[in-house]
């Protein structure tokens, strides 16, 4: 038993120390950074990364450090990271759009249905974390709702709490199915960026077939498909073909 | 052309003093040529003469000729006027095929009578490219070569594994055991992934000197340095320079043509010494790898544009306190010895509201066999626009010490600048309505880093979807169902109760009646009194689930009205209960009193048990 608690507290402390450790890496890449040190602040933050632990606002330093090295794709890669774990916040958003004018490629956005275009932003409202601890929290608040409902003797108390509850559990819902499709988003991986300086995107995947267009380092690629080496791409204009896996790198 | 011109004179000169104007016609050539080389056959007359008619010419091809050229002398010697003048003709023959050839003489005609010259033999040999193609003086040779011991071309860098931007030197030193004559330099490298500046300009400065090599004593002539900066790291090829030169040598003569022991006695005598041949030559220096190391990538400052060497900044401002709308001039002197060529300008920010131009670049470089070294100065000129207290930040300039091998940040200090309200020239009212300005952007990058400290999580661990988010999920789910279930327990049991207690009221109150009745018999009227009451209450309390405690005349009355009991009963059942209380203490005939309240009490129950139901 004592053995147990030992090694428990042990854990527990290893844990402390990585934490600590994570903490002063990440500010000593913070401090690189403010000095100009830039290739140095990367190495400090993709140091805190090999560890396995990230959050949108490494991502988001790491990204700033490469855009001042000069290293684009790098910086949209990690820029696209943050985005996608705080869809919206406004720094990341902004140095994306920044370092997105400064690559080759100026890719027109299809315009997308008004609906897909609410979705999207209905989808990008809340982090996933926050999504998650709503889906809890709303659902207990239903269950508090409906046993008012249950146990209330006025009338009133107990239609306000009935139609309360049904709203809150459709809010719970929602939240859970979204969170699980961000989810699934984040886990998926299907974006990647070009890091190529330039990619010849061919018709199918043979190295002989027609030249379709070329897309430079830092593009925005959807990945449609994967077949052995290659990779079915779409940019954001709608065109789709061919490349090599080598020349992109996932989100 | 010239120098057999000079030639030919003194040879007229030579055959005039010694010959005794005896007429001479002399033909003369190479005795040995190689193929493809193109030689002079030359027939000189020591008078005049004309109708030069010359030999048949087979074997050879004749590219030029023939050319007459004349000369004529005056000689003054012991007092005798000596007067002597010469003609040439030349040939320009390129020899075709090995072989020996005699070409038969030339014939002239010299006052009217026609003189015939001697046959010349030539000899062709198979060619060699790289031998030596020159000529000397009319004398035949004797095919001298030049080794490759007595003259060559080395490239000598100072040092082969400099850092990327790091100053070298390539020295081109030309070894020669010969006296030589430098005609020019062929081709100059390319120096490919260098800068490169040549150091020598002044062609008479070459430094010379005496070097041992081998035991050998050698002429050392620094004919050419350049300064290289290498661009990037790796190796770099540096390509031969390849020169051409005139060598003479000193040969041992064969004169077969003249076999003359007299004259040939005389060219080997102490005035001219052994006989000076003339070759050219090209030269290729030795080619050169420079290995470069590039400059460490960890810790560059941002500002680093390339600068590597050992360098001083001294920045200087010509004055702090002006009026608006005069100009300020900032200096930055960048002095050392490095690539100063490569110096981009340190950049500078002023404050938006002054106007501020393109730096004025001054050069004071030298290019010395050191190296180069000098200094590199950027004016800035600007012009505040309007008054107040500016603040111009430190400039900044990084470059790589090769003496410390570490970059080195040289920063200006930072200058507080006055400026008054100027003499009102220009319009300098700032705050109006009438001329607000736009924001001017003055430039767009990133926004900065999160510095504070922020949550950091395992990657592709998220909350949602782990045990502990389905477990939260999940527990106040269970729990509300734990809940529902143990109040519907609860209800379920109090219900049981209620309804054991409604069907036990009837059978209560009936053995309670029955109890009543004895006690009617035996006339005890306390206990009998006691009975009915509690028959009567506790058939209530059973049948409606009321606490006896909560029992009254109005808690009943409450409880029946709903259950649509009709008024008359409730207020019979009331009656006899209020009969009940008042009849212990009634005066009169006991026995029949009591009759009356039993005979009510069962009235009462049997009516309310009839419309319960």
């Amino acid at each position: 038993m004592k053995k147990i608690f030992l090694a428990f507290a042990g854990l527990l402390f290893s844990f402390q120390m990585i934490a600590a450790n994570d903490t002063q890496l990440v500010a000593k890449g913070n401090k690189a950074y403010m000095n100009g040190m830039f290739s140095q602040a990367i190495a400090c933050y993709q140091d805190v990364l090999k560890r396995g632990s990230a959050s949108a606002e490494l991502y988001y330093n790491l990204g700033n450090a490469y855009y001042k090295t000069d290293d684009l794709p790098s910086a949209i890669l990690y820029y696209e990271k943050a985005k996608k774990l705080h869809p919206n916040d406004a720094d990341i958003n902004f140095n994306l759009s920044v370092a997105n004018n400064k690559i080759a490629d100026k890719i027109e956005q299809v315009p997308q249905l008004f609906i897909k275009r609410w979705w999207t932003a209905v989808f990008n409202l809340f982090s996933l974390e926050t999504l998650a601890t709503a889906s809890i929290v709303l659902f207990t608040l239903f269950l508090l709702l409906i046993s008012i409902f249950l146990f209330a003797r006025p009338i009133w108390v107990r239609k306000v709490t009935f139609w309360c509850g049904i709203g809150i559990l459709g809010v719970s819902i929602s939240a859970f199915v979204i969170a699980q499709r961000k989810h699934h988003a984040l886990k998926e991986q299907k974006e990647a960026i070009v890091f190529t300086p330039a990619v010849t995107v061919k018709s199918s995947p043979d190295a002989n077939s027609v030249d379709l267009f070329v897309v430079h380092e830092g593009a925005k690629v959807i990945i449609l498909d994967t077949l052995a080496t290659w990779q079915e791409i779409r940019i954001g204009n709608g065109s789709e073909g061919w490349i090599k896996a080598i020349d992109t790198r996932r989100i | 052309m010239k120098k057999y011109l000079i030639f030919g004179i003194l040879f007229s000169i030579l055959f005039v003093k010694l010959e005794a104007q005896e007429v001479q016609f002399v033909g003369s050539a190479n005795s040995v040529v190689e193929t493809g080389e193109q030689f002079r056959l030359t027939y000189t007359l020591n008078t005049e003469g004309s109708n030069f008619i010359g030999p048949a010419i087979q074997n050879f091809s004749v590219l030029a000729g023939p050319s007459q050229s004349s000369s004529s002398s005056v000689q003054y010697i012991n007092g005798r006027v000596m007067q002597s003048s010469t003609i040439s003709f030349t040939f320009i023959l390129q020899a075709i095929q090995p072989g020996t050839y005699t070409l038969s003489g030339a014939s002239v005609v010299v006052n009217g009578k026609k003189i015939q010259s001697n046959p010349v033999t030539i000899k062709v040999v198979k060619g060699n490219s790289s031998s030596p193609q020159g000529n000397s003086n009319n004398t035949p040779e004797a095919g001298a070569n030049l080794d490759g011991n007595d003259l060559f071309l080395k490239a000598v860098p100072s040092k082969s594994n400099p850092l990327q931007g790091e100053q070298i030197t390539v020295t081109y030193k030309l070894y020669t055991r010969v006296p030589v004559s430098l005609n020019g330099i062929d081709k100059i490298p390319s120096y490919e992934g260098f800068w490169s500046q040549d150091l020598i300009k002044d062609k008479d400065k070459y430094a010379q000197y005496n070097e041992t090599i081998n035991g050998q004593k050698y002429m050392v002539a620094e004919i050419r340095k350049v300064a290289l900066f290498p661009q990037k790291g790796g190796k770099l090829l540096i390509d031969p320079l390849q020169i051409d030169i005139v060598a003479q040598l000193q040969t041992k003569k064969k004169r077969n043509s003249f076999n003359d022991p007299f004259f040939d006695n005389f060219f080997n005598d102490s005035f001219f010494g052994s006989s000076v041949q003339n070759v050219k030559k090209t030269l290729r220096s030795n080619s050169v790898t420079v290995n470069v190391k590039p400059l460490p990538a960890q810790v560059r400052p941002a500002d680093f544009s390339g600068a590597v060497g050992s360098f001083e900044l001294k920045p200087s401002i010509d004055r702090k306190e002006l009026k608006a709308n005069e100009a300020l001039t900032l200096r930055l002197n960048i002095s050392g010895k490095g690539n100063l060529n490569l110096i981009e300008k340190p950049n500078v920010v002023f404050p938006p509201d002054f106007e501020a131009y393109d730096p004025k670049i001054i050069d004071n470089i030298s290019y010395t066999a050191n190296g180069v070294s000098g200094s590199r100065t950027f004016e800035y000129l600007v012009i505040p626009r309007n008054p107040g207290e500016f603040i111009i930040k430190p400039a900044s300039f990084s470059y790589f010490d090769l003496a410390k091998n570490t970059y080195v940040r040289l920063q200006s200090p930072q200058y507080t600048i006055k400026v008054q309200k100027g003499d009102g020239s220009e319009a300098n009212i700032t705050i109006s309505s009438a001329n607000q300005e736009d924001i001017k952007y003055l430039g767009q990058d990133i926004r900065f880093i999160r510095s504070a400290p922020f949550e950091l999580t395992p990657v592709g661990k998220y909350f949602f979807g782990s045990d502990l988010y389905y477990l939260l999920l999940v527990l106040p789910a269970l729990l509300f169902a734990v809940m529902i279930f143990v109040w519907k327990n609860q209800i379920k049991k109090r219900s049981d109760i209620a309804f054991m207690r409604n069907k036990k009221a009837t059978r209560i109150a009936t053995s309670r009646l029955k109890k009543a009745n004895t006690y009617l018999k035996e006339a005890k009227q306390e206990a009998f009194y006691n009975e009915i009451s509690h028959a009567l209450w506790g058939y209530l309390s059973d049948k409606f689930n009321i606490s006896l405690s909560e029992l009254s005349t109005e808690s009943v009355r409450m409880a029946l009205q709903p259950k649509e009991v009709d008024e008359s009963i409730i207020t019979q059942f009331t009656d006899t209960l209020h009969h009940c209380e008042y009849a212990r203490f009634a005066p009169g005939d006991k026995s029949t009193i009591m009759e009356q309240i039993y005979n009510e009490a069962l009235t009462i129950i049997t009516k309310i048990e009839h419309e319960l139901k």
